[in-house]
């Protein structure tokens, strides 16, 4: 091999830059920075404030010290990635009464507009998941928790969704939105939530 | 007669939802095309090319995005809030990532996890770009 092929072969090694795992911690869409923690088989490093980045290059050696990665930086290795992030899901949650899975009066509005914003998105993906609160018997509250659920579904699917783009879901009193003592009755927990994906 | 997938439909645990194409799917060792609207399933690898991307929202409504010669693999994928059964692994061979956590990672920060060939990463919450080389 030529002394000038084994230069540009490395001088090309040198370009690509080192193989390895680099990681960066961002804002997520609502400002929040959370934390990541990069482990290796050497120890970890914990990354904890907007554009902090580390450098795990080796299995066995520890990953880097954090450095600060600019705009321009994360956009010049990420900026494809970014570009093409899907919206975030969007949220919508209905309140019912005691025992019931009656729509409240101000469903329809509400329904109305998730409606509109499944066809914005051209979705057929979402998500219609139902709860109760604490009041009665968890096997009771299922069965309530499935009906609310099934109540919002129904009136999607009258608007014009297709069933096979609704995922109906119900889990009785245990996953409150707020935690509470048993036989609790708690409004914020008598609900349907919706998500669009 | 239509063979039938053994899997039932609503097993998937993400859906396609923006695409730049070229990249393609590897389920069950059998690569597929992707489209928007392409569901996905666990053990799942999403491969892009060069100047490709893929969008994806999960059942959690985590979102996540993958840049040009990207490969991904869904390893881990549960989401039963009712039993606080929860878990979303994911393995990145190469390429480059973003990805914003969704209700996993709020119900249980420690069972968002990412593999690298170097590294493990435990996500905290939220918003996390990977780059892979």
């Amino acid at each position: 091999m030529k002394r000038s092929t084994v230069f540009f072969a490395m001088f090309g090694f040198m370009l690509a830059g080192c193989s390895g795992t680099t990681v960066v911690l961002v804002p997520d869409a609502s400002g929040k920075v959370g934390k990541v923690s990069v482990k290796t088989k050497a120890g970890e490093q914990l990354l904890s404030q907007a554009g902090a980045s580390t450098f795990a290059g080796k299995a066995d050696k520890l990953p880097t010290q954090v450095e600060v990665f600019d705009n321009t930086k994360i956009q010049d290795m990420f900026g494809t990635a970014l570009a093409n992030e899907p919206a975030p899901p969007l949220h919508y949650t209905l309140l019912f009464p005691s025992g019931s899975a009656e729509l409240p009066s101000d469903a329809t509005a509400q329904l109305k507009t998730v409606y509109q914003s499944i066809q914005t998105r051209n979705s057929c993906d979402t998500s219609v998941i139902g709860h109760s609160d604490r009041t009665g018997d968890n096997n009771t509250n299922k069965g309530i928790s499935l009906q609310r659920a099934e109540s919002v579904a129904n009136v999607l699917k009258m608007a014009g969704l297709k069933g096979d783009c609704l995922d109906v879901r119900y889990y009785g009193e245990n996953d409150p939105a707020v935690p509470t003592a048993d036989e609790v009755a708690e409004p914020r927990n008598r609900r349907v939530e919706i998500e669009v994906r | 007669m239509v063979n039938l997938p053994v899997f039932a439909d609503e097993n998937y645990v993400g859906m396609v939802k923006t695409y730049q194409p070229p990249a393609a799917v590897i389920h069950n060792s059998v690569e597929a095309a992707i489209n928007i609207g392409t569901k996905l399933y666990l053990g799942d690898i999403v491969v892009t090319k060069a100047d490709a991307a893929v969008g994806i929202i999960f059942m959690d409504g985590s979102v996540l995005s993958l840049g040009p010669e990207t490969h991904f693999e869904i390893v881990d994928f549960l989401f039963k809030p009712a039993e606080r059964n929860v878990s979303f692994i994911s393995k990145v061979s190469q390429g480059t990532v973003a990805f914003t956590s969704g209700a996993i990672g709020r119900i249980s920060p420690e069972s968002v996890k990412f593999i690298t060939p170097t590294s493990t990463l435990g996500l905290h919450g939220t918003k996390v770009l990977i780059e892979v080389k």
